[in-house]
């Protein structure tokens, strides 16, 4: 008797267990998940001064001022493959009586030129700063360039200089670099 | 990362839950009850678990979502769907798992009416709570989120593995009242636990013309604590790996100690309380432990360009490299090797039992060597509470139960429960006592078996027993 009870109460929690399911799930729907942050990050910024434009040791103009920093994280495989778009936006406030033009040359480790822009700055005047916006869109092709390159080398040239030259040209700027994990 | 994401959620939603175990609390005819209250009543003379299957149990859980809430078929993007649960959740929500194996579990009554009752059991226990701002920092980015603080202090997960040797001592003190004590000694094997964490990570405009941002740390004290964690990097393989970590499950690694304390109290004849608190105790992880720990403020604006005059050939400065020195020089992240205590996550366990129906067992009403005593009756309603320590503050439930001896072999039992996963949760158990073999099942949320991807929480626990009634 007591078996015989026994085993329908087994079967009946095994029938239990048994129809428990999982159902109206789709699990290929996981292919699908796609996190798509948008991060604003600070890029470079600087100051250069009038006379940043004049060598005073030698007495000789330097129409054009260099500088290069790495961006290590740009050419990473990880952001290679997650990276969609990135925009670019350099805001530049010239209070230098004088007209610029500002290259970004991206490089490789090897150094090997893979993307370039550049821009022209308006001319400004000591009392009162002009600001130039200048925004580069990347994207696609241009994104597979500036993904190769682990720096950047920006050149600002002046058509001529005097030792006198008064006021100063600033940079800020960020990017936005939209991902899709 | 899709592969990631995929089995968080499937984790979240199959594998654990927390460790209330509603079910087999007060299920006197199951010897593993005495797990759960060292002073309840135990009816027969003997119990010899059967080694590795006289306990297994299996706990997981989501406070805030399910499979179905996340992979459910519907005409909405999942992407959509994981957004809108991201913030839904609160950061108090949790996800927990916790599996047990009894290894040995044993019991006898001694002539002086001890009943004495001892083994060992390993348990693994993980608990994560929802780090819903740096979940949204994640999915989102910072651009719609300037001037939003992201909390640090989100993050909060503990996790442990360890075994567990104890032994008991249950006495029926009078004919009301049974008390019980159980000591237990932890042999930890693997633990971390990252809790109490502060700081913030935010974005604003900058007003000082430096650049167009400030990225700032601000006050960040984030520390996570493991034991048994760095010798295993040295270690190679996993073979190596787990070789080492059953070591430790005798004694090889840290040790503590704790206690669980019960009793039941007879009311009246037909009513019973009883409670327990389990694992009052604490280990002290001394050996291979490290710590490490980021403290600091820091406010990243770019990288300022100096233009140097440089000669030919010459370098300018390594602004990234000093970028990166002095964020670890202004958030270090320290290794520490400092022996630190961890508190058990106590729990705690009451009831309140109403008996009715048809006398069964032992005693009858007039037994003059049980006067005062309650009885054993074959029904009885009852209310339960439980309550279990954890990071962020206790997590309760309430059980409303029914319990039945449906024939001197098989007793049931059928509880509805309000918990942090849900407010209808219902479990079933059931005892069987064939001969001298004894056998119990307990399931909870079995409204949610018939989908088993809705339910945001399982718990089961079954196991194996000789057992020796009384004479």
């Amino acid at each position: 008797m007591k078996t015989n009870l026994a085993i329908p109460t087994f079967g009946l929690f095994l029938l239990f267990l048994t129809v428990s399911c999982v159902k109206d799930v789709d699990f290929d729907q996981a292919d699908a998940i796609a996190p798509t942050p948008v991060v604003e990050l600070d890029l470079i910024y600087f100051n250069l001064e009038g006379d940043d434009f004049f060598d005073e040791t030698t007495s000789t103009p330097r129409l054009t001022v260099r500088d290069t920093t790495e961006i290590k994280f740009l050419d990473d495989s990880e952001i290679r493959d997650k990276l969609k778009r990135a925009e670019f936006l350099f805001k530049f406030t010239n209070s230098i009586s004088s007209e610029f033009r500002v290259d970004f040359q991206f490089l490789s480790e090897q150094n090997d030129t893979t993307y370039t822009a550049q821009t022209a700055i308006n001319t400004g005047s000591p009392g009162a700063a002009v600001q130039t916006i200048f925004i580069e869109d990347v994207m696609e092709e241009g994104l597979l360039d500036l993904t190769q390159a682990n720096k950047v080398v920006v050149s600002v040239t002046i058509p001529s200089v005097n030792e006198t030259l008064e006021g100063a040209l600033n940079l800020q700027s960020k990017t936005t670099y939209y991902l899709e994990l | 990362m899709r592969i990631i994401l995929f089995y968080i959620f499937v984790l979240w939603g199959v594998v654990a839950m927390a460790q209330n175990k509603q079910v087999l609390y007060g299920f006197e005819e199951s010897p593993q009850s005495l797990m759960l209250n060292p002073g309840g009543k135990v009816n027969h003379k003997a119990h010899f678990g059967i080694p590795f299957l006289s306990q297994i149990h299996i706990n997981g859980g989501a406070s805030g979502v399910s499979v179905y809430d996340i992979f459910g078929k519907s005409e909405i993007d999942i992407n959509t769907r994981i957004r809108n649960k991201i913030f839904e959740m609160k950061n108090t929500d949790f996800f927990t798992a916790t599996q047990q194996l009894e290894l040995i579990n044993f019991g006898w009554r001694a002539r002086n009416e001890i009943y004495f009752s001892g083994g060992v059991y390993q348990e693994l226990d993980v608990i994560t709570y929802f780090p819903r701002d740096l979940a949204i920092l994640f999915w989102e980015g910072n651009q719609q989120y300037l001037d939003y603080e992201f909390d640090l202090g989100d993050v909060s997960t503990t996790g442990d593995l360890l075994m567990v040797y104890h032994f008991g001592a249950n006495k029926q003190i009078n004919n009301r009242l049974t008390v019980g004590v159980r000591a237990k000694l932890y042999a930890s094997m693997f633990s971390y636990r990252s809790v109490n964490n502060s700081g913030s990570f935010v974005t604003r405009l900058n007003t000082t013309g430096v650049n167009i941002y400030d990225h700032t740390i601000e006050n960040a004290n984030v520390t996570v604590e493991t034991s048994g964690y760095a010798s295993l990097r040295e270690m190679d393989g996993a073979n190596q790996v787990t070789s080492e970590i059953l070591g430790r499950s005798l004694f090889g690694g840290n040790v503590g100690v704790g206690v669980d304390l019960g009793a039941t109290y007879e009311i009246a004849e037909n009513l019973t309380a009883s409670a327990s608190v389990l694992d009052l105790g604490a280990i002290f992880h001394q050996n291979d432990v490290e710590t490490y720990q980021a403290k600091g403020n820091y406010t990243l604006n770019g990288i300022a360009l100096i233009f140097p005059p440089l000669e030919p050939g010459e370098p300018t400065f390594p602004y990234y490299d000093d970028l990166e020195d002095t964020l670890e020089r202004e958030v270090p992240i320290d290794t520490i090797t400092r022996a630190y205590t961890q508190m058990r996550p106590t729990k705690v366990n009451a009831s309140l039992k109403y008996s009715f129906g048809r006398v069964i067992g032992k005693g009858q009403p007039c037994d003059c060597k049980n006067m005062g005593g309650g009885l054993d009756r074959n029904q009885a309603v009852g209310l339960q509470f439980f309550s279990q320590f954890r990071p962020k503050g206790p997590q309760m439930a309430g059980t409303f139960f029914y319990y039945r001896n449906l024939f001197e072999f098989l007793s049931a039992k059928a509880t509805f429960t309000v918990d942090p996963y849900t407010n209808s949760n219902v479990g079933l158990g059931f005892v069987t006592d064939i001969g001298k073999f004894n056998f119990y099942f307990a399931a909870d949320n079995l409204l949610s078996y018939g989908n088993i991807a809705k339910a945001k929480s399982v718990s089961l626990q079954f196991g194996f027993n000789i057992k020796i009634a009384e004479e």
